[in-house]
């Protein structure tokens, strides 16, 4: 049992509140991703789970047992650290059997596990150099093999990728996820990168500000946003956001004005009522739903174009001047200030409240 | 040859000229010390700068007056402990002062970096009544003891604990490492370039240390090297050459531990972590 709990759990430094109450539940074996702007407190809470950082308020459980005043070391977790923190006077071995050394296990057995680990992650040819004469995936490998040897119930990953270079930084995302598949621990993982969330993750947590805004499976954030916040944050390019107002509408459909786009009329689909007519909202629409044959229109002029090969990206304007990006599959035959309509299928919108709230 | 090359070479011309005679005036003292030690005192106080053919004289001389393997080893006892001492407590000091955050830190810090500003003339006084109360007249500890938390380390040791990798002590604290043990088996290992310019740095000032020693040691048993060859040539008719004997002798074990560990010095000037 490596479940990990959270209740209610709270961080100030000193009179500043960072960690706002957060509550979550993880699942044994299960791939956890935190997200969230920088300085929403990922690492904070990551650390706290840790047990670098005291738990101010509330309660952190591993495997069924509270671990508020336990030792690190005591915790059964392992970390990998954005800049690797290797001990850089040691060896790869010694650096991967140092906390083994450290529990009193004998010689031996610390070579049997360390050996393990090094073929896992074929480090066997360095394991004699030192952190210095090593590059930036072999280092990362040696901090992974210093968690694996460990045999913790859970990793804690706090950016593990951020300081490798693009092409590196996939390998070691697949390595990272065969990892997972092989050894079936839990990992908590910390990102800045949407797609090592959305690939890696069994269970996207949402921060903002040290509250949880969302949690859920990479893709069901990405098609059921709770919020705008989540909407904007999951996805790239980003979602649209188009402000309008509750023309009319009933059970199961609101009709929603955009006054910036010549007052055309979008009907959304709605599972419950429509809102009051004449109450401000916002119309999401991911810049992947754009087609040819969508029932819905907006007359917009293209302002920019990025040809990514697989797509293009055509930013246009309102004539109000509300950006939109529209991602097409085809290579459409327009140029800059051209002026054309933007269709898409009224049922694939998503409608958010003035409060950022999800009207669904 | 353009204008351009020619200032050029007129500026390394000028560089070197420069370089040579801030070399010359930093070897000159050295070279007239070992000329020294080869003249009799009567060729030295004529300004000599010859090699001559006193030097046996000159050592049996200094050799006959001075018990020297006890004056060498009253400087080394002394030397090595305040090192020592200086080096752990001060390294402790420093680190506390960059990693544990406190209320009054800063203004404790402050305050210590203040007392850098009280000239040791004001001190020796005070200092003198403290060891006389404490009954430590005439002890080496009493050359050691006001040495050993010094402001200048400390303030040295902070600032490169700067470039000490906070993510070490996490990774260490999660590997089941105590306060203690990442300091001893962590911080001490990491920082070695940043202890071997310290340690330089606090084993000449102990070595070449002449005027609290002077104050505090009273009996010709328990003086340092400086302090005897001072003596020899404040005598009424002080032998200069017995004299260079002495510095010389003196000057080996710095120029030994600066060589020894020229590299590491360098380093941790420039810093330990990089
Ligand atoms: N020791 C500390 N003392 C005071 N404030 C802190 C401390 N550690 C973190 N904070 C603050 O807590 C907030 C959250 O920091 P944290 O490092 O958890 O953010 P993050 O989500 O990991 O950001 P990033 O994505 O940039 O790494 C920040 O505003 C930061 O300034
Ligand atoms: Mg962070």
């Amino acid at each position: 049992m490596s479940d990990v709990t959270l209740r209610d759990v709270r961080k100030s430094f000193g009179v500043v509140e960072i960690i706002k109450g957060v509550d979550l539940d993880i699942k044994s074996g299960e791939f956890v991703v935190f997200v969230g702007p920088s300085g929403c407190g990922k690492s904070t809470l990551l650390r706290m789970i840790a047990g670098l950082e005291t738990i101010t308020a509330g309660e952190l459980d591993i495997g069924g047992n509270r671990m508020n005043e336990v030792d690190p070391s005591q915790r059964g977790i392992a970390m990998v650290f954005q800049s690797y923190a290797l001990y850089p006077h040691m060896t790869v071995r010694e650096n991967m059997g140092f906390a083994l050394r450290f529990a009193g296990l004998p010689k031996a057995e610390i070579r049997k596990q360390v050996d393990e680990a090094a073929r896992i992650l074929e480090l066997e040819p360095l394991m004699d150099r030192k952190p210095k004469a090593l590059s930036g995936g072999q280092r990362q490998r040696v901090a992974i093999g210093r968690a694996i040897v460990r045999h913790p119930k859970v990793f804690l990953f706090d950016e593990p990728l951020s300081n490798l270079d693009a092409e590196l930084r996939v390998h070691m995302r697949i390595e990272i996820a065969k990892l997972h598949r092989d050894l079936g621990a839990t990992i908590i993982y910390v990102t800045h990168d949407q797609v090592e969330a959305m690939t890696l993750a069994d269970k996207i947590v949402v921060l903002r500000s040290g509250i949880v805004e969302q949690v859920g499976a990479p893709l069901e954030l990405y098609d059921n946003p709770a919020n705008l916040f989540v909407a904007g944050f999951i996805g790239s390019p980003k979602m649209n956001f188009l402000k309008g107002v509750v023309e009319g509408g009933g059970a199961g459909r609101a009709d929603i004005r955009l006054p910036d786009f010549g007052g055309a009329v979008v009907p959304v689909a709605l599972k419950g009522e429509a809102p009051a007519a004449g109450a401000p909202v916002t119309l999401g629409i991911r810049p992947s739903q754009f087609t040819e044959s969508g029932d819905a229109a907006l007359p917009v002029t293209v302002d920019m174009m990025e040809h990514l090969g697989a797509e293009t990206l055509i930013y246009a304007r309102s004539s109000a001047s509300d950006l939109v990006t529209i991602a097409s599959q085809s290579r459409p035959d327009i140029r800059l200030g051209d002026t054309l309509t933007a269709r898409f299928p009224s049922s694939g919108a998503l409608l958010f409240g003035a409060d950022g709230k999800r009207i669904y | 040859m353009t204008s351009y090359g020619l200032k050029q070479r007129l500026s390394s011309v000028a560089v070197y000229i420069f370089l040579g005679v801030m070399a010359f005036l930093s070897i000159f003292p050295f070279l007239w010390m070992i000329i020294g030690a080869t003249n009799t005192t009567s060729d030295i106080i004529k300004g000599k700068m010859s090699f001559g053919e006193a030097l046996v004289v000159n050592a049996t001389t200094f050799f006959t007056q001075v018990d020297a393997p006890l004056i060498f080893w009253n400087s080394a006892k002394i030397t090595i402990i305040a090192t020592v001492l200086t080096l752990l407590i001060s390294s402790l000091a420093g680190y506390g002062f960059e990693i544990f955050a406190s209320r009054f830190r800063e203004k404790l810090y402050t305050l210590m970096l203040l007392t850098l500003m009280i000239p040791f003339a004001a001190l020796m006084i005070p200092l003198f009544m403290l060891m006389k109360q404490f009954g430590l007249i005439n002890t080496h500890l009493a050359v050691v003891l006001p040495t050993v938390a010094s402001a200048f380390i400390i303030f040295y040791f902070r600032q490169s604990t700067k470039a000490f990798p906070h993510e070490l002590r996490d990774a260490a604290r999660v590997d089941g490492l105590k306060e203690w043990q990442i300091f001893f088996l962590i911080y001490m290992p990491v920082m070695r370039s940043t202890y071997a310019a310290a340690f330089i740095i606090v084993f000449m000032t102990a070595w070449n240390s002449y005027l609290w020693p002077l104050i505090v040691l009273q009996s010709n048993d328990m003086k340092t090297i400086t302090l005897v060859i001072s003596s020899l040539g404040s005598a009424y008719y002080p032998d200069y050459g017995a004299v260079m004997i002495g510095t010389v002798l003196a000057t080996i074990p710095t120029l030994f531990v600066f060589f020894a560990m020229q590299r590491q010095f360098v380093e941790g000037m420039l810093g330990s972590v990089k």
